[in-house]
């Protein structure tokens, strides 16, 4: 049976009842964002092409991108040592999630706001060696060509690259879903934080 | 096969890329000078073939100041063609390879000389892929920078500096109700320049031209002759596409530039200076259409 609360009553229970529920409820909201956000960079950092990366130009090709021949790492023209998924990580790590405002109609509630990068935001920060205009993130989803390879092949500086005999082509390589659509699935995921 | 959107998308981006070029950069030289005959296997035996030293002149005439040649002064007097001639006179220009095919009465020693507008960067479609277009080094350099020397440019074969257009990958997703899809083209330019503000310059027009919209036109407004001259003497983009903007248009939704790094420059063959533009065109459209 529904009770029809008095509109004095109703008014002072959209005044107050946020603030009252706002420490609670942003307890219970950063659980779950860290929850989920852990679960994020658990999955950037299972996945294949982020290992391949990971494990620099000695790698095998375990993504599947190149056929089995040579590695992300030695293709993109990465330097040995470099760290290139470091600046995602950092990204990741850095999201949080804050108080945003009070919900006072129709429900009563707190607004939170995750601040969840975007693909763009990815693609800014990671530049491909040999044209840093170009994003080396954003290429795995659209296609790279072989040149940061034959590049470096000219001057052997990711070390491994040089010694494969096989000419690794730009038609070899297979694009491949990754930043765009882990951000998409935990947007997603965000969004149906209730 | 009949024409297909990728087919128009590929007409229509060609020449509007071109145009773009041409008018918001004014990236063109005008030129007047000596043309050298030449013997070319290829072409009928009734022409003679004097090739100027520059590839691809300027074929639009909406580009203003750009001189688009419709006539060579032939000498010496004995000659039947002395004076100014055109294409009344038998006279055919190919603009690709940059020269005039005479008819055989100017003979080989004869003095040709004309004015033509020689674009800053030629433009070309391919199919390969950019380890190809950089690595393998296999273009003459065609340099638009004044020379001591000059004789005629070789015929066909690709020349820098020059900008090569390649389409890369097409998806579609539903946009509307009763299936019109939002189409996403991704198009790629790799800018092969003679020196940094050539190149700069290139980079610099196509980052602006997002938001710009382009008409889509199909084959049939394509300009060139298999010779090389423009169908009906003429060509104007602006007057080609006139009769195809109640068509949907393409829309240039995203532009990223970047250039090939000096470090990595270093270890190329050539002193090119490399930039790359990467587009996302866009149309809404229905499948088949």
């Amino acid at each position: 049976m529904a009770i029809t609360l008095p509109p004095d009553v109703t008014a002072a229970l959209r005044k107050q009842a946020p603030k009252a529920m706002r420490r609670g409820m942003e307890k219970e909201a950063k659980k779950e964002f860290n929850r989920i956000k852990q679960e994020m960079i658990k999955e950037f950092l299972g996945n294949p092409i982020t290992q391949e990366i990971l494990a620099g130009p000695d790698a095998g090709n375990i993504s599947g991108t190149l056929g089995g021949v040579s590695n992300l790492f030695a293709f993109i023209g990465f330097d040995r040592g470099e760290q290139p998924i470091g600046p995602i990580l950092d990204l990741f790590e850095k999201m949080t999630i804050k108080f945003e405002r009070e919900i006072k109609r129709p429900k009563i509630g707190n607004r939170f706001r995750v601040d969840l990068p975007t693909a763009e935001d990815i693609f800014a920060i990671t530049p491909l060696p040999w044209a840093t205009g170009r994003s080396w993130a954003q290429g795995i989803e659209r296609g790279l060509s072989g040149l940061g390879y034959l590049l470096r092949k000219n001057k052997g500086r990711s070390g491994a690259a040089i010694q494969s005999r096989v000419k690794v082509r730009a038609g070899k390589f297979q694009n491949s879903p990754y930043i765009s659509a882990l951000i998409s699935k935990y947007k997603k995921k965000f969004e149906e934080l209730r | 096969m009949i024409e297909q959107f990728q087919h128009k998308l590929t007409t229509s981006f060609f020449m509007w890329f071109d145009n773009f070029l041409l008018s918001k950069g004014e990236a063109y030289t005008n030129t007047t000078g000596e043309f050298f005959y030449y013997d070319d296997p290829r072409v009928d035996s009734d022409y003679n073939v004097f090739g100027s030293p520059y590839k691809q002149w300027v074929t639009d005439s909406s580009i203003n100041g750009a001189t688009v040649p419709t006539g060579v002064f032939v000498g010496p007097r004995s000659n039947p063609h002395n004076g100014e001639s055109g294409r009344t006179d038998g006279f055919i220009f190919d603009f690709e390879n940059g020269r005039v095919l005479t008819p055989t009465t100017v003979i080989s020693g004869s003095s040709v000389t004309g004015s033509f507008a020689v674009k800053d960067f030629n433009v070309y479609f391919t199919n390969d892929t950019e380890d190809d277009l950089i690595i393998e080094n296999k273009y003459k350099i065609n340099s638009r920078l004044p020379s001591a020397d000059y004789n005629y440019i070789e015929p066909y074969d690709d020349v820098v500096p020059a900008i090569f257009l390649s389409v890369a990958q097409a998806e579609n997703k539903g946009f509307a109700l009763g299936g019109m899809m939002d189409t996403v083209v991704q198009a790629k330019a790799v800018v092969m320049a003679e020196d940094p503000y050539q190149l700069d310059g290139a980079l610099s027009i196509f980052a602006d031209s997002v938001n710009e919209m382009f008409t889509s036109i199909p084959f049939t407004g394509y300009p060139i002759t298999e010779l090389g001259d423009l169908k009906n003497n003429s060509y104007s983009y602006s007057g080609v596409k006139e009769p195809y903007e109640s068509n949907t248009s393409f829309y240039v939704d995203k532009v990223r530039t970047s250039k090939l790094s000096d470090k990595v420059k270093k270890s190329l063959a050539n002193e090119l200076y490399v930039g790359f533009i990467d587009f996302d065109l866009q149309q809404h459209r229905f499948r088949f259409s």
